[in-house]
C-alpha cells in the first residue's frame, strides 16, 4: 500500500513525460477494446443472421449431402424420412431441396443452385410467402447480391434449365417475385429460391428433400440415416474466420501496445538513472532493495491504471457512441463468403474489458519491473553518490 | 556509558581497474551511547567510507564492525535494512529529501516503513518538526524551502524514529555559517535530550567546534583520536 501511495505521488510529480506515456497507453487500451468490440459485434451479428436465415436450430442432412462438393448435389436427395414427416407438417422442420441448374440472365449463361422451400415455412427469415403461386406464373426469390450480379429486379423473368432425375434437360421461365435483403452470402449469391413443390415436380422428385432445417422445439431423436448437424458444426467456419480476424487485428493493436510499453520502459530506465540518490536514500532509510524495486514497478503499473482511467474517460463515451451508430464496413468485405453487415455494431462484453484491463496492467507491470530489477543489484553507496553508469 | 559500536582491524578496499584501492586501513575504534564525534580529514581520507560501513550501507573487506551487537559483515540485506530503519539515522550533504512529498510526508516516511499506527506516527512527526522548528512549513514541498530549512527537514526525518545512532556526512557543506550553526545547535540539543550518538564526517571548522571527540583520518588511517574537554566555549 505504501508503494502505491508513493507511486502515485511520484507519477503526479513527474509531469510531462508521464502524461505522454499515459495518453499513448490509454489510446492502445481503447483501441484494443474497440477492435475486439467490432469483431465481437460482427461475430454476434453473423451468428444471429446465419441462424435466422440459413441454419435454424440445426439441420438434418441427407447422407450424401456435402455442401462443399457441388457434384454431390445430384445424389443428395431422398424422401423425407418417415419419422420426420410429422415434424415437418407441425412446422418444426423445414425441408429444402437443392439442385444444380443454369440460368440465362440477359442471354448469358450462369450456373446456379435451385433451392426449393415451402412457401409457408416460418423457421427461416427468408420471405418465402412471396413464393405463393400467383396467376399461373412460377415465382422465384433471389437475394440482393444475386439480383445485382444478374442485373434483375422484381417482376423480371429468368430462364432456368436443369436436368431432371433421369438426366433429361428441361427448361422453364420463372418470375422474380421478390428480392430479399440479408447478410448471409451462402443463401444469396448464385441461388434461386423456388416453391418446394415446384422444384420437386421439375426434378421429378416428389416428397424429397436434401436437408431439413430445424426450428425451435425440434429435438433430434431416432436414427433416420439423416445426420443432425448442430450449431457447433454449422458455425465452425464462421468461428474460424472470426478467430483469424482477431489474430489479424491483434497485430495492429499489438504494435500500438508495444509502442506504449516501450515508452514506459524508456521512462523507467531514465528514472532509475536520474533518481539514484533517491534510491540510495530509500535504502538508507531502511527499505530493502526489493522494496525499492517494488516502488518502481508499482510506479510503472500505476501508469497503466491511470491510462485505463483516462481511457475510460474519453473512450467510454466514444465507444458507446460507436456502438450506437455502428461502424461501416468497407464495401469489398461483402464478398468474404461469410455473413457481414454493411454496418457492424461493436459489442463490448465484460470479458473483453476485463481481459484488456488485465493485459494492459500486466504488460505495463512487466516492462516496469524489467529495468527496476537492476535496483536489487545496486550498491547503495554508489547510488547515494550518483555514480551508477 | 554503554559501548554501542566496536570496530576491530577494519580494512576496506575498492576494486579499481585490475587492482585494488585501500580506502581504510586497519582501523580499530569504539563508540559509546551519547557521543558527539566527528571524523575529520582531507577529502579522500575515508570519512564517508567509514560512515557508510557503520551505517551498514557497505561492508568491511577485513576486520569486524559491530553495531548495536550486530556484525555488519554478516547481516542479510533484510537485516541491515531493518537495522537502518529502526536504529540508524542518516543525514547527507545534499539533504536527499524526496521532492514530490511534503515536509510532513518526508518526515513521516521512515515511520511508514515501521508500520506505526497513524496517531502515534502523527505525534512523532509533529514532535520532530517542532525539534527543528519547522511546524509551520509542514505542508511545503522541499523545493519551496531554503537550504537551511531543507537540512532541518532531513534532521527531522532522521530523528523522528529516535535512532540510537545518527550518521551525518558533511551536513553543513552546502550551508552558510548562520544556518550551519543553527542545525549544529539543533543536533547538539537532540544529542543531549535523546542520548543519540552522533557521528559526523566533516572537514568544516564550524562543525569541529561542536564535537566532543575528534578522530582524524589520513589516507584511510586514524592518525589522531582526541576527547575535547568541556572548557570549550560553544559559539552561536
Ligand atoms: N566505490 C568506490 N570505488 C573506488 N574507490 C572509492 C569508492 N568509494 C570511495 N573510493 C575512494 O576511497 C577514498 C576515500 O573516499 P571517501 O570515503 O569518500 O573519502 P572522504 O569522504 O573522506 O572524502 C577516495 O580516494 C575515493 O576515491
Ligand atoms: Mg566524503
Amino acid at each position: 500500500m505504501l508503494a502505491f501511495k508513493l507511486a502515485f505521488k511520484n507519477i503526479f510529480g513527474a509531469g510531462y513525460r508521464t502524461i505522454l506515456n499515459i495518453a499513448v497507453l490509454s489510446f492502445a487500451f481503447v483501441t484494443i477494446i474497440f477492435y475486439n468490440g467490432v469483431i465481437d459485434g460482427w461475430n454476434q451479428q453473423a451468428r444471429r443472421d446465419t441462424i435466422e436465415w440459413e441454419i435454424g436450430q440445426g439441420q438434418l442432412w441427407h447422407p450424401s449431402y456435402d455442401p462443399l462438393d457441388y457434384f454431390s448435389y445430384q445424389d443428395a436427395h431422398g424422401p423425407i424420412p418417415e419419422g420426420m414427416r410429422e415434424e415437418v407438417s407441425a412446422g418444426r422442420l423445414t425441408p429444402i431441396l437443392i439442385a444444380q441448374a443454369s440460368a440465362f440472365p440477359q442471354g448469358r449463361m450462369q450456373g446456379v443452385l435451385l433451392k426449393g422451400i415451402p412457401p409457408g415455412q416460418a423457421i427461416l427469415k427468408i420471405p418465402t410467402h412471396e413464393l405463393e403461386a400467383q396467376d399461373g406464373q412460377v415465382p422465384a426469390l433471389i437475394g440482393k447480391r444475386m439480383a445485382q450480379s444478374i442485373k434483375m429486379k422484381e417482376d423480371d423473368r429468368l430462364l432456368l434449365r436443369w436436368r431432371d432425375k433421369n438426366g433429361a434437360f428441361d427448361a422453364l421461365e420463372v418470375t422474380i417475385a421478390g428480392v430479399f435483403d440479408c447478410n448471409v452470402p451462402t443463401i444469396d449469391g448464385g441461388q434461386v429460391w423456388l416453391p418446394l413443390a415446384q422444384l420437386q415436380e421439375m426434378l421429378g422428385m416428389p416428397g424429397e428433400a436434401t436437408l431439413l432445417v430445424a426450428g425451435e422445439g425440434f429435438t433430434p431423436t431416432g436414427n433416420t440415416g439423416w445426420a443432425f448437424k448442430d450449431h457447433d458444426y454449422l458455425l465452425a467456419d464462421l468461428n474460424k474466420i472470426i478467430q483469424s480476424k482477431k489474430g489479424g487485428s491483434g497485430v495492429i493493436y499489438g504494435l500500438l501496445l508495444i509502442i506504449a510499453l516501450l515508452a514506459i520502459f524508456d521512462t523507467q530506465v531514465l528514472a532509475i538513472f536520474r533518481r539514484q540518490k533517491e534510491i540510495g536514500t530509500y535504502i538508507a532509510l531502511g527499505m530493502t532493495r526489493w522494496q525499492v524495486v517494488g516502488i518502481f514497478t508499482v510506479e510503472g503499473a500505476a501508469y497503466s491504471i491511470l491510462a485505463i482511467l483516462l481511457g475510460a474517460l474519453y473512450g467510454g463515451p466514444l465507444l458507446w457512441y460507436l456502438g450506437k451508430v455502428g461502424w461501416a464496413m468497407p464495401s469489398g468485405s461483402q464478398d468474404m463468403g461469410i455473413s457481414i453487415a454493411e454496418k457492424i455494431y461493436p459489442v463490448y462484453g465484460a470479458g473483453l474489458i476485463i481481459t484488456t484491463v488485465l493485459l494492459v496492467v500486466v504488460s505495463a507491470t512487466i516492462v516496469s519491473f524489467l529495468p527496476a530489477r537492476k535496483i536489487a543489484r545496486l550498491n547503495p553507496t554508489d547510488a547515494l553518490k550518483g555514480k551508477i553508469q | 556509558m554503554e559501548s554501542i559500536i566496536q570496530i576491530k582491524g577494519l580494512t576496506k578496499q575498492f576494486p579499481v581497474g585490475a587492482g585494488k584501492f585501500t580506502a581504510l586501513r586497519d582501523i580499530s575504534l569504539e563508540f559509546h551511547r551519547g557521543e558527539f564525534t566527528g571524523f575529520v580529514g582531507p577529502s579522500g581520507s575515508g570519512k564517508t567510507t567509514l560512515l557508510n560501513i557503520i551505517g551498514s550501507l557497505d561492508t568491511p573487506t577485513e576486520g569486524e564492525v559491530t553495531v548495536l551487537g550486530r556484525s555488519i559483515a554478516h547481516l542479510t540485506h533484510k537485516q541491515s535494512a531493518q537495522l537502518r530503519n529502526q536504529h540508524l539515522g542518516f543525514i547527507f550533504q545534499t539533504y536527499n529529501l524526496f521532492p514530490v512529498y511534503t515536509v510532513y510526508e518526508n518526515v513521516e516516511f521512515a515511520l511508514l516503513l515501521q508500520r506505526l499506527p497513524t496517531a502515534e506516527r502523527r505525534k512523532a512527526v509533529l514532535d520532530a518538526l517542532e525539534w527543528v522548528g519547522l511546524t509551520d512549513k509542514m505542508d511545503s514541498k522541499p523545493a519551496q524551502l531554503s537550504g537551511g530549512e531543507g537540512q532541518r527537514v532531513a534532521i527531522a526525518r532522521a530523528m523522528v524514529k529516535r535512532p540510537a545512532i545518527l550518521l551525518a556526512d558533511e551536513p553543513t557543506a552546502n550551508l552558510d555559517s548562520k544556518n550551519s550553526h543553527h542545525i549544529l545547535q539543533t543536533m547538539k540539543q537532540l544529542n543531549e535530550e535523546l542520548q543519540t550518538t552522533f557521528l559526523f564526517a566533516t572537514h568544516d571548522e564550524k562543525v569541529m567546534g561542536y564535537l566532543r571527540r575528534i578522530i582524524s583520518l589520513e589516507d584511510g588511517r586514524v592518525v589522531k583520536d582526541e576527547e575535547i574537554i568541556m572548557d570549550k566555549i560553544t559559539e552561536g
